[in-house]
């Protein structure tokens, strides 16, 4: 549905997005993850035609947003940064001036705008001037003009931004609903937003992307080694060179290091190939069959958060 | 064709829903209403228009940057034009409906002092030839000043610069094509001035007489900056 290929945006000296491809599906809820000057509004600018790629091009529904612009337009929802709206005009009247604006028929126009009504829970603002509303209200009037037309693209550049705890559990059920039956594409530079709305991850630091993978496979996708680590009372030296021995013949494993802690104690980390599953519990296994005893047993595989923090500072500042 | 028509509805409506729509009109028809009083309401006097159509012809060079001022740049600000030029529609369609609406609301300023023909009509028998002249004289200079100040407005984020952006290239444009201004130049450059000036069109107008030269020059004119307008704004994307 969204196919951007080979995209790069130079904005005087600063080259702010160097060389994005990717490709989204229907269906997908994908995650555009960055820290702030990554490139995710430049990035999202280029998909919704608003900012011609230097070179590079992107396709919505197979359509060229430069060569075939209008049409693709059509096919886009897309709900900007700082949600700019008509503060003088009503919540009813500026969704009929969009409905207008993306041609949707006179007949069609009721319809459309109370099922964008219903879906963004705004029944009771219809007649508030937009200027009026608080900013979660707001959002969702983005939001509402975004899906109006029924678009099979919609892109929300930090959609969450600035909103309270429930408003963005709100924002989120509504995010999770587009997603079945929409490409989706979110925007954010906090993981934990990313994780609990997408099911995939684009990891964009200075302008590259670092990283594309579906969310649960990040660690695997970007090689970041399984690890487990322990702490064992080994002061028997034969007892303990035939315990690291069965360590390191356990399949994926790559590598054990060991580090004396003193009185009899001592540390042992145990690493694996990326993915390996259920290391741990083999690991444990092991010292049980041997009788060695633990006082630590603990799988320290990267979380997401530690993946992604490695992933944006391997990422050299944009020149 | 829905397009166009939403981007001219809502520039509109919001003329009538911020406070800048009904300042102008009501200073417009105050000021106008002062020059009418003391100028056209002599007793003795031949019941014509042409006073009240001499300044208001000023009165516009003021007035219409303020209605245009913002018809690009409050967009721009504010960010609004984001989600306007992702929308399926053309840059040029952007700026003829945002240009239509300015043109209109001239036309809804314009109207009030339709009273002061009633006016005269009450109190003796007006030509209304040179009354009909004149109107068109205020809508095609206004529709000129309106053309300069959307491409103004185009060209900057900030209200207050395409304001005096316009007011100024237009009161040079006015001033230095004045007969007395333009005769001070050296021989080609005088008949160049001549040739486009708005001053001696406007009194052609007021006279009564209606030349398809000046009318053509207005519109053409008109044409020439809004097209400009539609290239600043286009060329925004580029940026």
């Amino acid at each position: 549905m969204i196919e951007a290929n080979g995209l790069h945006k130079r904005f005087g000296a600063v080259h702010a997005v160097r060389g994005a491809s990717f490709t989204i599906e229907k269906g997908q809820a994908v995650g555009l993850l960055g820290p702030n000057g990554a490139g995710k509004t430049t990035t999202i600018r280029m998909l919704v035609g608003s900012l011609p790629p230097d070179s590079g091009t992107v396709r919505i529904d197979g359509l060229d947003t430069l060569g075939r612009s209008l049409d693709a337009r059509r096919r886009i929802g897309y709900l900007p940064e700082s949600t700019p709206l008509y503060p003088e005009m009503t919540v009813a009247g500026l969704l009929r001036h969009r409905a207008m604006l993306f041609g949707v028929a006179r007949r069609d126009r009721r319809a459309a705008i109370d099922r964008a009504i219903d879906r963004c829970a705004l029944r009771g603002m219809r007649a508030r001037r937009v200027g009026t509303l608080s900013k979660g209200y707001r959002q969702r009037v983005g939001l509402a003009a975004a899906i109006l037309h029924n678009p099979p693209a919609i892109l929300l550049d930090e959609p969450t931004n600035g909103l309270d705890p429930t408003q963005i559990t709100e924002m989120r059920r509504l995010m999770r609903d587009l997603a079945a039956e929409h490409a989706l594409v979110i925007s954010s530079h906090i993981l934990g937003e990313i994780e609990k709305t997408c099911d995939r991850v684009i990891v964009l630091a200075s302008g590259v992307v670092r990283a594309d993978a579906p969310v649960g496979d990040l660690a695997r996708a970007t090689g970041a080694a399984t690890r487990c680590v322990l702490e064992a009372a080994l002061s028997d030296a034969d007892r303990a060179a035939g315990f690291i021995a069965a360590l390191r013949d356990i399949p994926a494993v790559t590598g054990v290091q060991t580090e004396d802690l003193g009185g009899g104690w001592r540390r042992v980390s145990v690493s694996a190939e990326p993915g390996a599953r259920g290391l741990a519990e083999v690991v444990g296994s092991i010292a049980l069959n041997r009788g060695v005893s633990l006082r630590r047993l603990a799988d320290e595989t990267p979380t997401l958060e530690r993946v992604f923090l490695g992933l944006v500072a391997r990422a050299e500042p944009a020149p | 064709m829905t397009g166009l028509r939403a981007v001219f509805s809502r520039e509109i409506a919001s003329f009538f829903r911020t406070p800048i729509g009904w300042v102008v009109i009501a200073l417009h028809t105050a000021l106008s209403g002062v020059v009418f009083a003391f100028l056209v309401l002599e007793p003795g006097d031949p019941a014509s228009l042409r006073p009240f159509f001499g300044l208001a012809g000023w009165l516009l060079l003021f007035v219409a940057p303020a209605v245009s001022m913002r018809l690009v740049s409050d967009e721009l600000r504010s960010g609004t034009i984001e989600p306007l030029l992702t929308a399926p529609i053309s840059d040029w369609l952007v700026i003829a409906g945002k240009y239509a609406a300015a043109v209109t609301f001239l036309i809804l300023m314009l109207a009030p002092t339709l009273v002061y023909v009633a006016v005269l009509e009450v109190f003796s028998e007006p030509d209304y030839g040179p009354i009909a002249a004149g109107y068109l004289g205020l809508l095609l200079s206004g529709a000129l000043y309106l053309a300069a100040g959307i491409l103004f407005s185009a060209l900057t984020s900030s209200q207050t610069l395409a304001f005096l952006g316009t007011l100024f290239t237009m009161l040079l444009a006015r001033m230095v094509t004045t007969d007395a201004l333009a005769s001070r130049a050296p021989g080609a450059v005088a008949g160049w001035l001549y040739a486009v000036s708005i001053d001696r069109r406007l009194a052609d107008f007021s006279r009564g007489v209606i030349d398809t030269a000046d009318a053509a020059f207005f519109v053409l004119a008109a044409i020439w900056f809004v097209t400009l307008a539609g290239v600043a704004l286009q060329s925004r994307r580029w940026r």
